[in-house]
């Protein structure tokens, strides 16, 4: 990570400032997912083969999650660009679990800022109670923006600060390959686990457990035949 | 209906100032502005009354909130008493979130994603990402016009129009075929990293999923899927520290 260029950074940058407003604010078009964040900061990384390998096992955990109502879950698309940035230029064997590790922590921070931005957005509301009271659409604008704006510093202050994180990591954690390995295995053992456990909790009893049955038959199927 | 596009596009940003007192509010009233214009000229009073209720407590899943919309405007320039109209908001609050995570957080984005996850495990590689964002981008931009514009054509009768449509069908529909293609990424995932990794990793991978899911099952919400990953790796971090 340490040999990325500037301009790449700023990108990453960018990037991770947009996939972390299209989570909740706008336009919730699925730039956060994992699996997509993770190729294209690949691709601004230069690789984009990690940023596919960290998007698909990030992708497993953020499955398990179903952001419904005022729940609090990981923000795992500033998470994504962190992870992939890490993993960059590095043998995906070597570099995907500890980058996994970091795109974790990445994540639940991001979780946590996202409830901050929400009651930041609440202590507006109230400060212009009277205004919406009086039926004035301009302090509506007013509002809406200053929301837009807090999730679009948030984004770029996590990514900012998670790159620091990605940066000192590859800079002074040296981890013997029997290591780095074993976290790889062990994230992505956990991503597995994440994806059937939210699978199975998700399906119930009814006709989706049948159906989730199906499919897994069906594709240790296709993977034997591979 | 005037500004019926900008609404649309302004739906877009409806959890744009999402908080836990008006939840949705703000951003409904941000998306109702361009269609409440005309009621402006016609009776400003009633302009301003409406301006206020539109930013009240609202809640639901975004993807429907044009129903919501669009009949509560429709009742705007209907007359219909403000009472009944904040009365009609509250009602849809339930029905609209439930049917809108049922079928977009729960269906609609799990069944992408397992077969995106899937022909990425196949070798499909950008062309799996791009379905993933043509697919869900399509529904989710044609069940908005759908939406606004059913909501505002029915009005009042807004829960009747829901009843009638193709909403509670494809909720029944799309569990199943999310469980599908969750279910074929798994192995299809857990293949493309462990031929990679050799069998004897492969088994070392999959203990830590059976233990995972075990633990997780166990201990319930206090020891989530990322929880255990970061309990997992420090861990190992500390066993290889100390020389195991």
């Amino acid at each position: 990570m340490t040999g990325l260029a500037s301009h790449a950074v700023v990108l990453l940058l960018v990037w991770g400032t947009v996939v972390a407003v299209d989570l909740v604010s706008v336009p919730q078009a699925m730039l956060s997912r994992p699996l997509v964040v993770g190729a294209v900061a690949g691709w601004l990384a230069g690789d984009v083969e990690a940023g596919l390998r960290v998007g698909v096992v990030l992708e497993l955990f953020a499955l398990d999650v179903l952001p419904i109502g005022a729940v609090r879950y990981p923000d795992y698309g500033p998470a994504t660009v962190v992870a992939t940035a890490l993993a960059a230029g590095a043998p995906w064997e070597l570099g995907l679990g500890l980058s996994v590790g970091l795109g974790l922590l990445v994540a639940v921070l991001g979780g946590w800022s996202l409830q901050l931005v929400r009651r930041l957005n609440a202590h507006a509301i109230q400060r212009r109670a009277a205004a919406l009271a009086a039926g004035e659409s301009r302090a509506i604008r007013t509002l809406q923006y200053g929301g837009l704006l807090r999730d679009a510093a948030r984004g770029l202050g996590l990514t900012a600060l998670g790159l620091l994180a990605g940066w000192a990591l590859s800079r002074w954690l040296v981890l013997d390959r029997q290591t780095a390995v074993g976290l790889t295995l062990v994230a992505v053992g956990a991503g597995l686990s994440a994806v059937a456990g939210g699978a199975v909790r998700s399906a119930g009893r009814g006709a989706r457990l049948k159906w989730l049955v199906a499919g897994a038959v069906a594709g240790i199927v296709l993977a034997v035949l591979r | 209906m005037n500004g019926g596009w900008r609404a649309l596009l302004r739906l877009l940003a409806v959890q744009g100032t999402w908080n836990y007192e008006r939840m949705l509010g703000v951003g409904m009233g941000y998306a109702a502005e361009p269609l409440l214009e005309d009621l402006k000229t016609v009776d400003p009073v009633r302009h301003g009354e409406a301006v206020v209720r539109s930013a009240e407590f609202f809640n639901c899943n975004p993807n429907l909130a044009g129903l919501a919309l669009g009949a509560t405007v429709r009742a705007e320039y209907e007359a219909v008493p403000g009472a009944q109209i904040a009365r009609l908001r509250t009602a849809l609050c339930s029905p609209l979130g439930a049917l809108g995570d049922e079928l977009f957080w729960a269906g609609l984005v799990p069944a992408l994603a397992g077969l995106a996850l899937a022909a990425i495990a196949l070798g499909a590689g950008w062309w799996a990402v791009a379905g993933l964002l043509l697919g869900y981008n399509l529904v989710r931009f044609g069940t908005a016009v759908w939406a606004l514009r059913t909501g505002y054509d029915a009005g009042m009768r807004v829960g009747s129009a829901i009843s009638a449509s193709w909403v509670p069908s494809a909720v029944a529909w799309i569990g199943p075929v999310a469980g599908a293609a969750v279910g074929l990424a798994i192995p299809l995932v857990a293949g493309w990293y462990l031929r990679g990794i050799g069998w004897a990793g492969g088994l070392g991978s999959l203990a830590v999923a059976l233990v995972g899911a075990s633990v997780s099952r166990w201990f319930g919400p206090s020891l989530t899927s990322v929880r255990f990953a970061l309990l997992a790796m420090a861990l190992l971090l500390l066993f290889r520290w100390v020389g195991l």
